[in-house]
C-alpha cells in the first residue's frame, strides 16, 4: 500500500506515458543504430572443427562432361510435358541413383489448401557412409522446380553428378541423402516429416528408406545453363526461425574466399556495406522472418532443428556448374568434420553483410522496449484507474478541493472495506465485466483466423473486401453494443485498455523470444495504441483523426501492404498463408488475428468510445 | 447447495465435456506439458504402470511409474473408455469444488473461535468461490491433462470441509488418502487438527476434551488409516514393499530429474554427487521448517495456516505443478476479505501470466528448436516462483494486519512499519 500510495501522489503517474513513449522512441533507434560498425560485429567461424576451405577439392574435369549430359537429360525430361506431374521425373532420377549404386527411395504426397491441390513425389538417394555407422546423416537436395517456378535444370543435374563423384571418396563419416524433391514449397515439408515420421499417412506416403539424424542441409537453385555472377545465400525458416549462424559463415567463407564467388544475402544483389545497404538488408531479413514463410526448399527443414541454406546462383557471370560444385564439395566436407550438431554459433541473429552480423544480445531490446511500453502504459492506466475511482467520489461533492480529498486518496487502498459491500460489488463487476470484454474480443480474433484458413482461394478477393468493410465499422457497432447492453463508465474503459495492453505486451515479450522481427514490426504498427483514451470532453475531431490514424494501421493495410511488397496480387498473399498454415505449420496467422487484431479493435472501441460515453 | 452454486458446477462440468470432446488432442498434448504433469503424478506414466500391472508384471519395474498403488487398482476396476477417465476426473473436481461451497459456506475464514475480521462482509458468497476453482485456468488445464494430482487436490479440499464441520476422524482419514497419494499433505496434519479442534460442536467440547487429548487420538486415528493404506496396497502390489521406495523415495531423493515448475530440478542436475545428501535434507526441512512457526503465530486461523502451507508447498516441494498452485489460489480466494490489504496484487498476477506465456516459450525454444537451452526455462520457473513467494508472503501480511485492525480498530487506514 505504502508504494502504491507513494506512487499515486507522487508525479511519476503523469511521467508514465511520457516513459511509454521514450521506449518506443529508444527501441526503433536502438534498432536503427545496429548497421553502425560500433554496433554489429564482424561474422567468424565458431565451431573449429569445420575448417572452412581447409581442403582441396577435385570436382571438375570429367566430371563436367557427366555434369552436362545429365543437365540434358534434366532438360529433355522437363520439356516432356508429361513429366510435370513428377511421377516420370522420379521413375527416370531414381533410375540413375540406382545405376550409381545407391539405394533409392520414393515418396507421393498430396496436400489441399484453400481449394487447392498440391501433389508431387520425391525421390532420394542414399550415400551410406564407408566410415559411419548411419547415425548421422547430411542432405544435399534440389527441387525439380525453384520457388519462381523454373525448371531447376543445373541443379538437378549438378547434384546427380555430385552423387556419383561423392560417392567415389571413402572419407564420408556421415551418410549422404541425396534428395530431389518435385517442387519448392510442399515437397520438402512432405519429405522432412515423414523423415521424422509426423507425417498424415494416406495424403503423405512413408520413407521406405531412412538415415540418421540429418545435421546439416544444402539446397542447389541454378535453374539456368549459363554461367552465374554471384551466389545468393538464403536463409530464412518457417515462423522466422534460422539456422545455426556457423553454416551460413562456412558457406560464405567457401564460396568467397576459397572459390572466389561473390556472396549476397536478402537479394540485395549490389551491396556496398555501408550504412543504407546493411539497413536495407536487415530489414529485409526482418519483415522475411516476421511473415514467417518459406523461402526456399531449405526453410521446411529448420523446425525441425535441422541447419539448411539454399544456395542460388545469380545472375550472368564467369562462374559455372563446377565452381558450384566444388564449393558444395568443400562444404560437404566441412559439414562432414561436425563432431556434434551445430550449437556454437548463434541461433538468434540479424545479419547485414555476409560477414557482419548483430546477436540477440544486442537486438533483442529493441523490441523488447516496444513491448514494454505497452506495460509501462497498463500499470499506469492500473494506478490510474485507482486514483479515479476515488476521484468520482470526489466529484460527487462539486470537485472541491479538501482534506476529504485528502481522506480519500489516503484510503484508497482500503476503500471497500471503508465503504463497506456496494462499493465492493461494484469494483468486482468493473473488474470482471471489462476483463470479460476484453476476453471476449481475442476470441473473436478466431473467426477470421478460420475463415482465412479455410475459404476457397477463389473467394479470398471477395471475402478480403467484405472483411476490410467490416473491419472499418466494427470497433464503432461494438463500442455501441456495449454502451447500449452495459453502460460503461470511462473507468471501464479505462480498464479495457489496461488489461488489452497488459495481454500486447506480455504476447509480444513472449513472441520477441521465439521471432523477433514479427513481435517488433507488430509492436511498431500498434504503437499509438499506447496514447489512445476515450476524450469525451473533446472535440469529435480528435476521435475522426485518432479513428482515421487507427484504419491505417490495421492488419488488414499491412496485408495490402505485403501484397505490395512482393508485387503480387492480394488472393496470392492469402493463399500463401492458408497454404502455410496448412502445410508448412506457419502460425504467423494466430498472433495476427489473434494478438494483433483484437488489440487493435480494442483501439478502435475506445476512439469510438468518445462519442458514446458522457463526460 | 443454492441454486447459483448448482449453476457453476452444471456450466464447469460441460466446459471441462467440451474441452476434452471437441478438442481431441488437447488432452494428450497438455499431458505432455511438463509444467502440468510430473514424474509423480503424469497421467502417461500412469498408463505405463497399468500396462505392466495387468500384464502381471510389477508396475515400479523399469523407474517410469511413481504413484500409488490404490491409483493402479482404482483405474483398473475402470472400463478402458477414455470418456470414463474424462468423466472420474471431472467428477473429482466437482467434489473439490463441493467441498470449497461446504468451506465457504462455514465462514471459517472470516470468522474463528478466536478471531473474527472486521472486513467479514466483502468475502465471496460460495458459488464465487467455487466458480474461481472451477473456472481457473490453471484448474482446467489440469484437468484436461489428468494428472493424479487432481485426486490429491479433491481429498486435501475434503480433509478441510470436514475440519470446518469439526468431523476430526473424517478429515484426518482423507488427508491419510491425500499423503498417502502424494506424500507432502502429511505437512497439514497439525494444522488440520488445530482446525478441527476449534470448530468441534459446543456439545463436545463441554465435554471438556483437551486439545492434547483430541490431537493424539486424531494422530493415532491418522497413523492408522496411513498403515492400512501402507498395507492394502502391500496386497495389490502382490505383497511387495517395492512400492515405498518407488513412490514417496522418489518424492523424498528426487531421482528423476525431469524439469518442471519447481526449484529443485535445475539445482540437483547442477549438483556434485557428494553434496546430494546434504541438500536433498536441507531442502526436505525447509519444507517442513514452516509449520511450526506458521502454527504458532497463526493459531487464531489454522485454515489460513492450511492455506499458506499449500501455497508454500507448491513452490517448495519436490515435484510441484500447476494443479498445487491452482489449489492454493482456490483456497486463498475464500480469503477475498483481505484482498485490499494485499500490496502487490498486480505485480503478482502481471507476472503469473508473464510466466505463463513464457514459460512454454522458453520450452518450446529449449527443447524443440534447440536454440536455448536449459536456463531459459529455469529462469522462468524461478520468476514463476517468485511470484508465488510474493503471493504467499504479502497474503499472510494481510491476514496478520486484517488481525491487528481488529484488536486495534482504531489503526484502520494508517501505515504501519515492521520493525
Amino acid at each position: 500500500m505504502s508504494i502504491l500510495t507513494s506512487l499515486r501522489s507522487t508525479r511519476i503517474l503523469k511521467l508514465l506515458p511520457l516513459v511509454s513513449a521514450l521506449c518506443i522512441l529508444v527501441g526503433v533507434a536502438w534498432l536503427l543504430l545496429l548497421p553502425l560498425d560500433d554496433y554489429s560485429r564482424r561474422t567468424y567461424i565458431s565451431e573449429n572443427a569445420l575448417l572452412p576451405g581447409q581442403v582441396h577439392t577435385y570436382f571438375g574435369g570429367s566430371e563436367q562432361d557427366v555434369f552436362r549430359s545429365y543437365r540434358h537429360e534434366v532438360t529433355a525430361l522437363g520439356k516432356n510435358a508429361s513429366a510435370d506431374g513428377s511421377g516420370v521425373m522420379a521413375e527416370k532420377i531414381g533410375g540413375i541413383f540406382d545405376a550409381f549404386g545407391l539405394k533409392v527411395g520414393k515418396q507421393k504426397f498430396e496436400y489441399t489448401a484453400a481449394g487447392g491441390v498440391y501433389a508431387g513425389e520425391n525421390v532420394y538417394a542414399v550415400l551410406q557412409a564407408p566410415r559411419g555407422d548411419a547415425t548421422e546423416a547430411l542432405v544435399l537436395c534440389a527441387a525439380w522446380v525453384n520457388t519462381e517456378g523454373e525448371l531447376n535444370e543445373s541443379g538437378v543435374a549438378l547434384v546427380l553428378a555430385l552423387a556419383r563423384y561423392l560417392k567415389r571418396w571413402s572419407l564420408w563419416s556421415k551418410d549422404i541423402i541425396f534428395l530431389i524433391t518435385s517442387d519448392s514449397r510442399a515437397g520438402p515439408q512432405a519429405w522432412v516429416d515423414a523423415y521424422h515420421d509426423l507425417h498424415a499417412p494416406p495424403a503423405v506416403a512413408s520413407l521406405p528408406l531412412k538415415s540418421g539424424a540429418i545435421q546439416g542441409v544444402v539446397v542447389v537453385d541454378y535453374p539456368t545453363s549459363r554461367g552465374f555472377e554471384s551466389l545468393h545465400i538464403v536463409y530464412d525458416g518457417i515462423n522466422g526461425q534460422l539456422p545455426n549462424l556457423d553454416l551460413i559463415n562456412t558457406a560464405v567463407r567457401i564460396a568467397s574466399g576459397q572459390m572466389a564467388i561473390r556472396t549476397t544475402l536478402q537479394e540485395m544483389w549490389n551491396h556496398d556495406n555501408q550504412y543504407k545497404d546493411r539497413l536495407r538488408t536487415m530489414l529485409r531479413g526482418m519483415v522475411n522472418q516476421g511473415l514467417g514463410h518459406a523461402s526456399g526448399p531449405h526453410s521446411s527443414f529448420i523446425p525441425y532443428h535441422i541447419d539448411a541454406i539454399t544456395l542460388q546462383a545469380y545472375g550472368d557471370g564467369w562462374h559455372d556448374e563446377v565452381t558450384l560444385g566444388r564449393t558444395v564439395e568443400s562444404l560437404f566436407r566441412s559439414l562432414n568434420n561436425l563432431l556434434e550438431h551445430f550449437h556454437q554459433s548463434f541461433f538468434f541473429y540479424l545479419l547485414m553483410a555476409e560477414r557482419r552480423f548483430v546477436s540477440i544480445g544486442t537486438y533483442l531490446p529493441s523490441a523488447m522496449l516496444i513491448a514494454v511500453n505497452f506495460t509501462i502504459a497498463a500499470i499506469a492506466l492500473w494506478l490510474k484507474s485507482g486514483r479515479q475511482n476515488t476521484g468520482e467520489e470526489e466529484k460527487s461533492g462539486d470537485g472541491r478541493v479538501s482534506e476529504e480529498k485528502r481522506r480519500l486518496i489516503e484510503s484508497a487502498g482500503e476503500a471497500p472495506s471503508a465503504a463497506g459491500q456496494p462499493v465492493v460489488v461494484s469494483e468486482e463487476r468493473l473488474l470482471l465485466l471489462s476483463m470479460a470484454f476484453v476476453v471476449a474480443i481475442h476470441f473473436l480474433g478466431f473467426i477470421p483466423l478460420y475463415l482465412f484458413n479455410n475459404l476457397d482461394e477463389k473467394n479470398f478477393n471477395s471475402a478480403f473486401n467484405i472483411f476490410t468493410l467490416l473491419n472499418i465499422v466494427l470497433p464503432s457497432a461494438l463500442c455501441a453494443i456495449f454502451t447500449k447492453s452495459f453502460a460503461p463508465t470511462p473507468l471501464h474503459f479505462a480498464l479495457i485498455k489496461c488489461f488489452s495492453l497488459l495481454l500486447l505486451g506480455m504476447f509480444l515479450s513472449a513472441l520477441a523470444t521465439l521471432n523477433f522481427s514479427l513481435s517488433f514490426l507488430i509492436g511498431v504498427f500498434s504503437s499509438p495504441i499506447t496514447f489512445i483514451n476515450p476524450t469525451p470532453k473533446r472535440k469529435w475531431t480528435v476521435g475522426t483523426a485518432w479513428m482515421i490514424l487507427l484504419q491505417g494501421l490495421t492488419p488488414t493495410t499491412a496485408l495490402v501492404g505485403v501484397a505490395l511488397y512482393w508485387g503480387e496480387p492480394l488472393s496470392e498473399i492469402l493463399k500463401e498463408a492458408a497454404f502455410g498454415w496448412r502445410v508448412w505449420g506457419m502460425w504467423t496467422q494466430v498472433v495476427v488475428w489473434c494478438v494483433w487484431w483484437p488489440a487493435w479493435i480494442i483501439a478502435g472501441v475506445q476512439v469510438a468510445g468518445s462519442w458514446a460515453v458522457e463526460a | 447447495m443454492d441454486r447459483r452454486s448448482f449453476t457453476v458446477i452444471i456450466a464447469a462440468v460441460v466446459l471441462r465435456l467440451v474441452m476434452f470432446t471437441a478438442f481431441p488432442s488437447l488432452p494428450d498434448l497438455l499431458t505432455n506439458r511438463v509444467e502440468l504433469s510430473t514424474p509423480v503424478t503424469s497421467f502417461k506414466r500412469l498408463q505405463e504402470g497399468l500396462f505392466l500391472y495387468t500384464h502381471g508384471l510389477s508396475p515400479y519395474d523399469g523407474g517410469v511409474f511413481h504413484q500409488a498403488p490404490l491409483l493402479l487398482a482404482f483405474f483398473t476396476t475402470l472400463p478402458s473408455n477414455p470418456i470414463v477417465v474424462y468423466l472420474v476426473y471431472i467428477l473429482s473436481d466437482v467434489l473439490s469444488a463441493y467441498s470449497l461451497i461446504q468451506i465457504a459456506t462455514s465462514g471459517v475464514s472470516v470468522s474463528t473461535p478466536y478471531h473474527t475480521s472486521s472486513r467479514k462482509s466483502s468475502a465471496w458468497p460460495p458459488w464465487a468461490v467455487a466458480a474461481a476453482f472451477l473456472f481457473n485456468p490453471f484448474s482446467i488445464a489440469t484437468c484436461i491433462a489428468r494428472p493424479t494430482i487432481v485426486f490429491t487436490n479433491t481429498a486435501i479440499l475434503t480433509a478441510v470441509a470436514k475440519g470446518v464441520q469439526g468431523q476430526g476422524i473424517a478429515a484426518v482419514l482423507a488427508l491419510a488418502m491425500a499423503s498417502y497419494l502424494s506424500l507432502y499433505p502429511v505437512l497439514l496434519l497439525p494444522p488440520m487438527i488445530l482446525l478441527a479442534y476449534d470448530n468441534l460442536p459446543a456439545v463436545k467440547k463441554k465435554k471438556g476434551r483437551s486439545l492434547g487429548s483430541f490431537a493424539a487420538v486424531l494422530a493415532s486415528v491418522f497413523t492408522v488409516a496411513a498403515v492400512g493404506l501402507g498395507t492394502l496396497s502391500w496386497g495389490i502390489t502382490g505383497g511387495s514393499w517395492e512400492f515405498l521406495a518407488s513412490t514417496y523415495g522418489v518424492h523424498l531423493l528426487l531421482p528423476d530429474l525431469t524439469p518442471n515448475v519447481g526449484l529443485w530440478w535445475y539445482f540437483f542436475i547442477e549438483m556434485f554427487d557428494s553434496f546430494r545428501e546434504f541438500f536433498l535434507c536441507v531442502f526436505q526441512l525447509h519444507l517442513a521448517i514452516y509449520l511450526a512457526g506458521l502454527c504458532l503465530r497463526l493459531r487464531k486461523q489454522p485454515l489460513f495456516v492450511i492455506t499458506t502451507l499449500l501455497g508454500i508447498s507448491s513452490i517448495f516441494k519436490s515435484y510441484p505443478s500447476i494443479g498445487d498452485t491452482a489449489l492454493y489460489l482456490s483456497l486463498l480466494s475464500l480469503y477475498r476479505h483481505i484482498f485490499p490489504l494485499m500490496r502487490y496484487t498486480f505485480f503478482v498476477t502481471s507476472t503469473l501470466l508473464y510466466a505463463t506465456l513464457l514459460g512454454p516459450a522458453f520450452y518450446h525454444l529449449w527443447i524443440y528448436a534447440g536454440s536455448g537451452n536449459a536456463n531459459f526455462f529455469y529462469a522462468i520457473t524461478l520468476v514463476w516462483s517468485l511470484a508465488v513467494t510474493v503471493l504467499v508472503s504479502d497474503a499472510i501480511f494481510a491476514v496478520l494486519r486484517d488481525e491487528w485492525e481488529t484488536e486495534r480498530p482504531e489503526m484502520k487506514g494508517k501505515e504501519i512499519v515492521q520493525i
